[in-house]
């Protein structure tokens, strides 16, 4: 089993560290009022935008464990 | 270890099959050249086109960039965490799709450094032009380095033509290989690279599959495949600090951070490909597909060969040797695997891929070379004033010539990083180095609105002196940053120097923008000085002295790296000359923080729509409506539709509209952007200009599709 800094560690950093940095984007966005969650395409947007987020954390979450298990 | 190098790969018909495939996709750009009208057709594409018709022609140029050499090589030394460059760009989307690709198309800009005129000050623009222009410059070397390497083992080591005996060097290849992609560009035109890449993002994924279904054949099967490689081998992420070659972290901020901002944010090439698109939400929806769904296939389609060049070389190490060159595994793989001819296609493919990027990168910097030098100088030069055709036509020829010295300096720039031992080192360490002041100056100018002149110019000067610090004394200064990981002599922390040289210009800029108050005290105590000019002109002649002092410190004195007193010395000088110059841009520079912040800053984006519409904006939701066109004898820039159509589109006189041939599959080629004049009675006809006709070539009796814009 390869060590826990190959593995998890860097999966944790990646969504840790650019988690935060995904996270201060929605909430600047949001204040600004540049996206606008009143507006039927805005909502859409919103949605696509924490999709794609949790779209790569599963994508590497199913990838890390294919390789050790799989 | 001596790494095994390759000459002579490939055969005769694999050459013939590159030769062709080279002609028709000139024939195919050349093709498009023609819907060139003005230089805003030559570099924008005359902001038309449909998201899926965007979103494929990047594939192209994403794939080119980040190449099939580059990480075919980090796949074959390290596996399949080769991809998860290309799987971390989702960070920064929100930014990008609801601050900086509206505000670039609402305020007209046409290059990155007039944002930083309109935003801040002409010498915030001069700056970043300068420093974009390295940026770039350095991307068309990395691309030409690509190349070069590419084709390399597929060259003899040497020949002798007409007499005369010539050695094949990477340098003469890059050279013959800039003339070719040079002649390209100079005759395309923006439109032309669009098509070029739409046709070559379908070919390369193609091609790149195609690699991998049948390198899996012939290891005997994907389950063989799978088994054969080591555990560390599949995982998706590399180490987290080891080796330093190739490690999670350094990865993460060269180029998760710096280098998917820098991507999005600075890559004029790929930014003009957005602006593209016939609007911000169709640049949205192209931004988005590619990197969710373009991206992950990419990241396969690049990497792969590396990762069947591995599998072979442990089950026939005497076919693909364990220390085959890494730069030249891609084509290894490809030769060993793949018929003759098949092997030219793929070779074709990798190649042509690799000259639309930098087909894009030489068109995007010489849309800088226009926008940011040419116009300025006859701006400053007062030239008299033309014809605005004449003008036009006049700076077609000057980007054309730009194209030329461009591609020229891009050759030059090769000599930079061809020691590093792979392509992917030395693009690492490009990004770590030259993109963190401009990726925060133009954050915090677009998400700050307190970031003012002085800030963002000390983030570039202040940031760039504490940059060449921490080059000389990275065991000093970046070690701290470096998360573990270890320091190479040679090449000192490539990849996690970003995380430093981003927190020096972050920290500089935020604190000069954060004392803005004091600054001013200042400014106002020595205006009421009555040696105020001396004082002033003084701090300028120090902060030079202090500046030139740093930049060249390695060449006028011996430093001693370990040194903490000279490094102590030289940082205090550092934030010495910082200081100073925030003082003199705050005395120099006339800046309105309401007025250079109005439409500018996210936090003013509906502004920036109003501006862009110049007039209030009409968001009632209307039809797509399909219609006849006739023409009508006049110049303005005006298309007339009957009252019903207009009613049912939900338009009024003075909105903005697109049409657009009706035929969907052409994804806005022909099409045009206008407004909508004083309505009439004929419902489903709709009156445009000649100028209108000529512009989108719209084609007799066939209908077209209307949109009101806002």
């Amino acid at each position: 089993m390869p060590p826990f800094e190959s593995t998890w560690l860097p999966y944790l950093y990646l969504y840790g560290v650019g988690g935060f940095f995904f996270l201060l984007g929605m909430i600047i966005i949001k204040k600004s009022g540049a996206l606008d969650v009143a507006k039927k395409s805005h909502r859409r947007w919103f949605k696509i935008l924490l999709f794609g987020f949790f779209y790569f954390v599963l994508i590497h979450g199913i990838l890390i464990i294919a390789a050790l298990y799989w | 270890m001596d790494l095994e190098k390759f000459h002579n790969i490939g055969t005769s018909t694999d050459w013939i099959v590159m030769v062709v495939y080279f002609i028709a996709i000139m024939l195919f750009g050349t093709y498009f050249g023609r819907y060139n009208r003005s230089t805003k057709d030559f570099f924008f594409g005359g902001r038309r086109f449909a998201w899926w018709l965007i979103a494929f022609s990047i594939v192209a140029t994403g794939v080119g960039s980040h190449s099939f050499i580059k990480y075919s090589a980090k796949g074959f030394e390290a596996g399949f965490s080769s991809s998860m460059t290309y799987i971390n760009d989702w960070f920064f989307v929100p930014f990008f799709l609801f601050g900086w690709l509206p505000i670039i198309i609402y305020t007209k800009i046409r290059s990155i450094p007039e944002y930083f005129e309109k935003r801040f000050s002409p010498s915030a623009r001069f700056i970043a032009t300068v420093l974009l222009l390295f940026y770039m410059i350095g991307y068309i070397s990395i691309g030409f380095l690509t190349l070069g390497k590419a084709v390399l083992p597929m060259l003899p080591t040497d020949f002798t033509l007409l007499g005369v005996h010539f050695e094949v060097t990477l340098m003469g290849v890059v050279m013959v290989i800039a003339v070719i992609t040079g002649i390209y560009i100079t005759f395309g035109g923006q439109t032309a690279v669009i098509f070029t890449d739409l046709l070559q993002g379908f070919i390369l994924l193609f091609a790149g599959f195609l690699i991998f279904f049948i390198g899996i054949s012939y290891i005997g099967g994907f389950d063989i495949f799978w088994n054969m490689l080591p555990t560390e081998w599949k995982l998706p992420l590399a180490h987290f600090n080891e080796p330093s070659s190739f490690n999670f972290v350094g990865i993460f901020w060269q180029d998760g951070v710096a280098g998917s901002i820098g991507f999005l944010f600075m890559n004029m090439g790929l930014i003009m490909r957005f602006m593209a698109t016939k609007s911000v939400d169709e640049g949205r929806k192209a931004a988005t597909f590619n990197i969710l769904f373009m991206l992950p296939l990419s990241a396969i389609v690049v990497s792969n060969a590396g990762w069947v060049g591995k599998a072979i070389s442990i089950e026939f190490p005497d076919i693909i040797p364990p220390n085959t060159d890494p730069d030249q595994i891609f084509v290894v793989v490809a030769n060993v695997i793949a018929h003759p001819g098949v092997f030219g296609f793929v070779m074709a493919a990798l190649t042509a891929a690799l000259m639309s990027t930098v087909d894009t990168l030489i068109n995007a910097t010489a849309a800088i070379y226009i926008n940011d030098v040419h116009r300025p100088i006859k701006k400053f030069l007062k030239h008299i004033k033309e014809d605005d055709k004449i003008t036009d036509r006049k700076e077609l020829f000057s980007a054309r010539v730009a194209s030329v010295v461009v591609t020229s300096l891009g050759v030059i720039g090769v000599l930079a990083f061809r020691d590093f031992p792979t392509v992917y080192e030395a693009h690492g360490f490009f990004h770590s180095t030259l993109t963190p002041p401009l990726v925060i100056a133009i954050f915090m100018g677009l998400f700050w609105r307190k970031f003012t002149p002085a800030a963002v110019i000390v983030t570039f000067i202040g940031g760039i002196a504490l940059m060449i610090l921490g080059a000389n004394y990275p065991g000093i200064l970046i070690k701290p940053f470096a998360h573990g990981t270890p320091m190479d002599e040679r090449h000192p922390f490539s990849y996690i120097r970003a995380l430093y040289n981003l927190f020096v210009c972050f920290g500089v800029g935020f604190i000069v923008a954060l004392t803005t108050n004091y600054q001013q005290r200042l400014i106002a105590w020595i205006k009421s000085h009555k040696n105020d000019k001396v004082i002033i002109y003084s701090a300028l002649i120090a902060s030079i002295v202090l500046f030139i002092g740093i930049v060249f410190s390695s060449s006028l004195i011996v430093l001693h790296p370990e040194s903490y007193l000279e490094i102590t010395l030289f940082l205090f000088a550092a934030l010495l000359m910082s200081a100073l110059v925030a003082i003199l841009v705050t005395y120099f520079v006339k800046y309105d923080p309401e007025m250079n912040t109005l439409g500018l800053t996210v936090y003013s984006l509906k502004k920036a729509k109003e501006m862009f519409k110049g007039s209030k904006i009409n968001d009632r939701e209307g039809e797509k409506i399909v219609v006849n066109w006739k023409l009508k004898d006049t110049d303005e820039d005006i298309i007339y539709f009957s009252k019903n159509d207009m009613k049912r589109m939900e338009a009024d006189p003075g909105d903005l509209l697109y049409i657009t041939d009706a035929r969907r599959w052409m994804g806005g080629l022909k099409s045009v952007h206008s407004v909508f004049g004083e309505p009439h009675d004929e419902d489903g006809i709709i009156y445009i200009t000649r100028e209108h006709l000529e512009a989108a070539r719209f084609v007799k009796d066939r209908k077209l599709r209307a949109e009101k814009e806002m």
